[in-house]
């Protein structure tokens, strides 16, 4: 008697949502099955891997990162050579110099660094905000309005500000937007009910459902992925078919395992090494829970994702 | 001459001029000519957005002015009245547009004429995100040019886009007032006809942000009425070109607010004799909210200071409802009896009372909107303990006549005065729940004959009326109930139902404030479930209320009912007060409570039946509930209701003794039905619960088998 | 599907008998639905009973237990796809792969790198907990049993990749105390291995070239006799693994195809090759998926802390959140008299907290309470962060080891201040900001007014 196959087949599908102009643009999303569930049915668009670069340069960056890239003295150098590595389908560039409790850098300021790095690659690109919603909302719709006609995603209109970046980047400019909660699948319901609310179409949504560090309340993530999937495929559930869009490297770089030198953890052993390991793990996990789109830092790992969706699609 | 033949005389007018307007260029440019405005990718933008055809020359414009001309039939009714607005704004256009030709300059300082594309791009986002509340057109000459300046004034202050046309502009500026897109002050121009470049603004932000198709012209004006928050204030005298155009904006959705006694019809065509009064009555008829983003009083107001005790030695003044009389109340009243932002102090200020000395107070909140209920009050009442305790300095604790207020000297010393008390409770109320609350105002009382008659003549009665609403509703008076699920961050597919007689079972979401909540946040954590496909009565099961629950669970559950914890019951998430459960040796249920850590005579405790019977999951025969459930007739209606109660935990049996007795008492005759229940005292096993039951004759031994 | 406690219930004698260790038959009942229990503890239970129960009791995915001593783990058991729903409760354990085919220097360095990564986090230990042994193709017996013999010197619980019968026998006879695992079965050699994982008591890994192939061993395996299996999922390609190991538990648990309702093992190391960073990012996708026991190249830190962490979270009760244990958390070299930040026991907030709390630079003893792991909000409602517990957990155990009469409590319960400052003489009680990513501006502010 032979194994009796049950595919689960749904006659809902995840959105497809494009981003970035030209014949570098990409499209996310478009599965009707679980993640990399081949087996069950079409996969639609395979997952994304994109690279992040921030507005602060290189901070305190391990050996690799310093030495790809070497030389670059601006954004736009850097953005040009991460466009070069292998595995990116597109570009991420975090404002977060923007953080009035950072750098605090101005938004006049933020918008030029947009704009050269904008020229500088053909990629398609996405734009993460500061951080901080108040300074997001007035910084955004700038960012939103100087990129008209390069399709990009702007990441990310939260529950507090989705106002205003939802009707600049959504409706004044014809950008794609990213909404933003906190790995609960209600919220990330209840902001796309009121984006969509606001005019903004549902296949102009990208969601971040929030993110966490392997090990730092990652059950969480996995938890609200698994159950969006499920309500946006098995319930047919319209609110919830936005593609996912997981920002994996500014949570994973920053936790101890990440930061700490080997002097003061000399066990460990090499930082650098312990910082891809935690990059390329949690975006591993981020993609089989049904991540549509990581964002990575380290040449390294993104090849290495980029390799396994290969692998796996 | 009805107010139908005014408009109509003024589109005459206007097309006359049109059109000789148009036949003279004809003659001096020839018919090739093109016409257009700069800056803009949607010519002319109002007669494209109307009929979706674009004018490039002035060929087409001529044709067009046909296509204007079929709007102006003359039947005594208002859709010819409006379409004969709508046709004076595109002739108003037209001329407008001929001022333009051969990339003239025709407005200079401090004129803008038509506004580009980029400034209406720019502009949509705070007009989406409530940053700019409203557009203001203001039209022709104030009775004074302070009156004028006053009214920018007032309007720039809410952040209100104020847009000028006429004389207003002569005012504002003999009176050196700074104006100029930056400070939110745009004068248009001089012709009444320049107006048409606001209009082209709330058209094109239709299209841009709308994605209204151009010549969609019902959802065009849908948008305008439902999303561009313009109005009109026109200044006396108005002629009958004004009054045309104005029909034209009243057809748009944007009301008109007039000082010249005319015509008026409600909420389109407003007089107010006031100036002065142009801008509330402006705001009110286009249901315009002010955000308030700070609150204007001496001292902090902060989370932070929620905790604050003020101490006796550092006290001030105290209003101490348990000594004296004192109250605090909501009350929402008719929209005419309430003025925004209006404060009344009844008695004596702060400075007036000895330091140290106990006084009365009562406070009085009056809100009113058009979606103001009753129903509210409470809920926005009991919010006034944390407003104030947020209050730097000033410590609230209790409720209704049982307050007690504290005002430290500090926060005296900085000048907090009792309209500041004012000032926190109508900004707090008014942006928490600005989308019940239109208006608000607050009344205090500090002169004890006035709290004394107040508290016993109004607050008391108020109260006890609320009571007994709230006792008398029953799940069968409502027409809806309400899901909640605030719990699903920890309890993926926990739904409650809430209704009026089985709150949420963590005890904390009643029927009225899910109801609130829903109103309040229409897209969050409570929706309406219907009830109208009944199952099972008995049981409590609706079609309806299935449906709901297998939408908010993603599928996770199939049906429930409201009555029984034996069939289908409802789930528990993790947060209730209460459980539940069978004992079958004496053909009961036993309850325990969240605070009881001892052992039930089921032989598991309250975290061990929390295990079994938390996270979403149906669990027959075991349910979590709320406190207050358990003394209602809907408490296991399925299984005979609360006469199966056999045990439950001293203290809770206590606290819910009085009204449980109650209902024993008026469903089944009993008296003193607490007596026959047992507890941690008289058993802890099943054994010896039997044997007190059966010495007590308590009514579960005797009935249907459980199961 | 599962019977529920009521129905169990009837079935049970009904004589409080406390027999079982239960205090009535209905605690009883609800645990066994529960799967805590089986309903073989109750002597009294009928036969008539016991058989109409085992049949809907029986979990879809049978528990198997390998490993010896201390060395025990339970596989499988598992009765959810995801978390969610219910928790999962079989770790994914983790096994270092060596290989006849491996030089001897390269093998047994390998294997002495099998313990080097042994760490605590949130409680619980963390290791490599097994070796995979393989064999590879031609190799001698005797090669292979000196290799075996070497892994189980590690101490760790063995898990047999051999396709020859004798040389199976041979490796058992060294290693089968221990209880490991012999991933040898396959189409071709199932009865014969079946018969030496019996005779050893150990536990038989079945594999085959295609599901169906595979389907049919197990099926064939269980009518002679033997349910103490574990599947090898491992296919040609990482696709191919991936859909089988998806594939077998789904059916079990989704399908209620009891065939494939068995532990897996997922060979990483095959896929692999030399690839450390996909290898890393396979053992991420198969403790994600479905991998019971994952065959990894090696395991040194940077593989392990998130691999760890990973796995910790997702073997979670999603209503029990996870807790870190009460007490003082120095933090960028705190000493006494260094300011306290306090706040609760549950994991998420205490990772949150330090984290930003670390990021300030400042040097601070944070205070750990007894908050029923809950966050702050949730413990504050339930009573179990109060005033009263703080107090009294400050007066009884903080008093004496810091000198520092500061404390910072959470923005969310600014509401304690007045009652903490009345319930504990001599401290001054500051509030901190609602959301922890406002810490390190915080106390940048605080440094500012030289207030610290």
């Amino acid at each position: 008697m032979p194994f009796n196959r049950k595919p689960q087949k749904f006659n809902a599908s995840i959105r497809e949502v494009e981003i970035g102009v030209g014949e570098k643009a990409i499209k996310i999303g478009g599965e009707n099955v679980f993640p990399f569930y081949t087996f069950d049915g079409d996969l639609g668009n395979t997952p994304k891997v994109g690279v992040e670069i921030s507005d602060l340069g290189l901070d305190n960056p391990v050996p690799g990162i310093a030495a790809y890239y070497e030389g670059c003295t601006t954004a736009a150098q850097m953005a040009k050579k991460a466009a070069e590595m292998e595995g990116a389908d597109f570009l991420a560039l975090s404002l977060e110099g923007g953080d009035p409790n950072g750098a605090n850098k101005s938004v006049d300021e933020l918008v030029a660094v947009v704009k050269e790095v904008a020229e500088a690659v053909d990629l398609p690109l996405v734009v993460e905000g500061s951080k901080n919603v108040e300074k997001d909302s007035e910084l955004l719709p700038k960012v939103a309005e100087v990129l008209q006609g390069k399709n990009v995603l702007i990441l990310s209109a939260k529950e507090e500000n989705y106002k205003a970046i939802g009707a600049a980047a959504g409706l004044a400019y014809n950008q794609k937007v990213g909404a933003e909660s906190a790995v609960d699948i209600n919220l990330a319901k209840q902001l796309n009910v009121v984006t969509t609310q606001l005019g903004v179409k549902p296949e102009s949504i990208v969601m971040n459902v929030g993110t966490a560090t392997a090990g730092y309340g990652y059950e969480y993530v996995v938890s609200t992925m698994d159950r969006i999937k499920a309500a946006a495929l098995a319930q047919s559930d319209a609110t919830l078919q936005m593609p996912i869009i997981t920002p994996v490297s500014s949570e994973t770089w920053g936790v101890k395992e990440s930061v700490s030198e080997e002097a003061d953890a000399p066990e460990w052993g090499s930082r650098e090494e312990r910082a891809i390991a935690m990059e390329i793990e949690t975006a591993a996990a981020d993609l089989v829970a049904g991540s549509n789109a990581v964002i990575l830092r380290h040449p390294q790992s993104v090849a290495t994702i980029a390799k396994m969706i290969k692998e796996l699609a | 001459m009805t107010l139908f033949d005014v408009v109509f005389k003024g589109n005459d007018a206007v097309y006359g001029l049109t059109e000789s307007a148009i036949n003279d260029a004809v003659a001096k440019y020839g018919e090739e000519k093109a016409v257009g405005f700069p800056d803009t990718a949607y010519c002319l933008p109002c007669y494209y957005s109307v009929t979706g055809v674009k004018v490039t020359n002035l060929k087409e414009l001529k044709e067009a002015l046909g296509v204007v001309k079929t709007l102006m039939t003359r039947e005594q009714k208002l859709n010819d009245a409006f379409m004969s607005g709508v046709a004076t704004a595109l002739c108003a256009e037209f001329i407008e547009a001929l001022k333009y030709i051969d990339g003239a300059a025709p407005y200079a300082e401090p004129y803008y004429g038509h506004l580009a594309d980029a400034i209406i791009r720019e502009l949509g986002v705070p007009l989406v995100t409530g940053d700019i509340p409203g557009v203001a057109v203001i039209l022709g000459k104030a009775p004074t040019a302070e009156d004028a300046v006053a009214l920018v004034k007032s309007y720039q202050a809410q952040g209100i886009l104020v847009t000028m046309v006429g004389e207003c502009i002569d005012q504002c500026q003999s009176l050196g007032l700074n104006m100029g897109y930056g400070v939110r002050v745009v004068p248009l121009g001089a012709d009444v006809t320049s107006v048409i470049h606001v209009v082209s603004v709330a058209l094109r932000a239709a299209l841009i942000f709308g994605n209204v198709e151009p010549g969609d012209s019902a959802s065009l004006m849908k948008y305008t009425m439902e999303r561009v928050p313009a109005f009109v204030n026109a200044f006396a005298p108005l002629n009958e070109v004004i009054v045309a155009c104005g029909a034209g904006a009243i057809a748009l959705g944007f009301p008109v607010i007039t000082n010249e006694e005319t015509f008026r019809v409600p909420k389109s065509l407003i007089v107010q004799p006031d100036v002065s009064k142009f801008n509330a009555t402006s705001l009110e008829a286009r249901d315009i909210k002010i955000k308030i983003t700070k609150i204007d009083i001496p001292v902090a107001f902060a989370s932070a200071y929620e905790g604050e005790i003020v101490r006796r030695g550092d006290m001030q003044v105290e209003f101490d409802g348990s000594r004296v009389d004192c109250f605090e109340l909501v009350h929402h009243k008719d929209m005419s009896e309430v003025e925004d932002h209006h404060f009344e102090l009844i008695g004596p200020d702060f400075d007036e009372f000895p330091v140290g000395s106990k006084q009365s107070i009562g406070y009085i909140v009056e809100v009113a909107g058009k979606n103001m209920q009753a129903d509210f009050e409470p809920v926005f009442e009991r919010k006034f303990h944390s407003y104030i305790n947020c209050i730097e300095g000033v410590m609230h604790t209790g409720q209704r006549d049982m307050i007690r207020i504290r005002i430290s000297k500090a926060t005296y010393e900085a000048g907090f005065r009792a309209k500041d008390l004012a000032e926190v409770l109508y900004a707090r109320i008014k942006s928490e729940f600005d989308a019940v609350v239109d208006k608000c105002q607050v009344k205090i009382y500090t002169k004890a004959e006035d709290c004394t008659k107040l508290r016993h003549e109004m607050a008391i009665p108020m109260f006890d009326k609320r009571d007994e609403r709230l006792s008398s509703l029953t799940d069968e008076t409502v027409d809806v109930y309400y899901s909640c699920i605030m719990c699903q961050a920890f309890s993926p597919s926990h739904v409650c139902v809430v209704t009026p007689e089985r709150l949420g079972l963590c005890g904390a979401v009643s029927w009225f404030d899910a109801k609130a909540t829903n109103e309040l946040d229409p897209a969050g954590p409570c929706q309406v479930i219907t009830k109208e496909r009944p199952i099972n009565e008995e049981i409590g099961e609706y079609e309806d209320v299935n449906e709901a629950v297998r939408k908010f669970s993603q599928g996770a559950l199939e049906d429930v009912s409201l009555y029984s914890i034996m069939e289908k019951p409802m789930t528990s998430c993790g947060c209730f007060e209460c459980i539940c459960g069978i004992e079958p040796f004496s053909n009961g249920v036993i309850i325990t409570n969240r605070e009881y850590a001892g052992m039930t005579p089921l032989g598991m405790t309250f975290s061990e039946l929390a295990s079994m019977t938390g996270g979403g999951v149906q669990t027959p025969g075991f349910m979590g509930h709320g406190k207050h459930f358990i003394a209602s007739k809907k408490f296991m209606k399925a299984e005979g209701g609360v006469e199966r109660i056999v045990w439950m935990p001293k203290e809770l049996k206590d606290t819910v003794a009085e009204k449980l007795n109650a209902t024993a008492k008026e469903v089944y005759g009993i008296d003193n039905f607490t007596d026959m229940i047992g507890d941690e005292t008289i058993a802890t096993d099943p054994e010896t619960l039997v044997a007190f039951l059966t010495e007590k004759g308590h009514p579960a031994l005797g009935m249907d088998p459980l199961m | 599907m599962a019977l529920n406690g009521i129905q169990i219930f009837k079935l049970t004698p009904k004589k409080n008998c406390k027999e079982c260790g239960c205090p009535t038959c209905m605690a009883f009942s609800m645990k066994v639905a529960q799967g805590a229990l089986e309903l073989s503890k109750c002597p009294y239970m009928s036969q008539e009973a016991l058989d109409s129960l085992s049949e809907a009791t029986a979990p879809p995915m049978k528990t198997i237990k390998v490993g010896a001593g201390d060395n025990e783990y339970t596989l499988g058991g598992e009765t959810v796809l995801y978390r969610h729903e219910k928790t999962f409760v079989s770790k994914t354990r983790y096994a270092v792969s060596v290989c006849t085919d491996m030089a001897d220097d390269v093998a047994e360095a390998k294997l002495a790198e099998v313990s080097k990564v042994d760490y605590e986090r949130i409680g619980e230990q963390m290791k490599v907990e097994m070796v995979y042994v393989n064999c590879g193709s031609d190799a001698p017996a005797d090669k292979y049993v000196e290799l075996v013999k070497k892994a189980a010197a590690t101490g760790r619980t063995l898990v047999l990749g051999v396709k020859d019968v004798e040389t199976a026998k041979a490796a058992l006879e060294v290693c089968k105390d221990g209880k490991p695992v012999l991933n040898g079965a396959d189409a071709s050699n199932y009865a014969e291995m079946s018969k030496v994982a019996t005779d050893a008591g150990v536990v038989l890994g079945v594999s085959g070239a295609s599901l169906d192939e595979l389907y049919d061993t197990v099926a064939a395996l269980e009518k002679s006799g033997n349910k103490n299996l574990v599947i090898d999922t491992t296919g040609a390609t990482i696709k191919e693994t991936f859909a089988n190991t998806v594939e077998v538990r789904r059916a079990a648990l989704k399908n209620e195809d009891r065939t494939f309702g068995y532990p897996s093992i997922v060979n990483v190391s095959k896929l692999t090759k030399d690839d450390k960073h996909m290898a890393q990012a396979l053992a991420s996708v198969f403790t994600m998926k479905y991998g019971s026991i994952v065959v990894v190249p090696g395991m040194d830190y940077a593989d392990a802390l998130p691999l760890y962490g990973l796995r910790q979270n997702l073997f979670t009760d999603p209503q029990k959140p996870m807790k870190v244990a009460p007490g003082v958390y120095p933090l960028n070299g705190a000493d006494e008299n260094s300011i306290i930040v306090t706040t609760v026991d549950f994991a998420l907030t205490y990772f949150v907290v330090s984290g930003e709390l670390e990021r300030s630079g400042v040097p601070i003893n944070l205070v750990i309470n007894d908050a029923g792991g809950l966050s702050v909000l949730t413990s504050w409602a339930a009573g179990k962060f109060s005033s009263g517990s703080i107090a009294k957990y400050f007066q009884e155990e903080i008093e004496g080891k810091l000198k520092c009469r500061k404390m910072i409590i959470p923005g969310k319960v600014a509401v304690l201040k007045g009652d903490l400052e009345s319930k504990l003489p001599g401290w001054e009680i500051i509030v901190a900001p609602r959301e922890a990513v406002e810490l390190v501006k915080f106390f940048k502010d605080m440094q500012a007014n030289g207030e610290l």
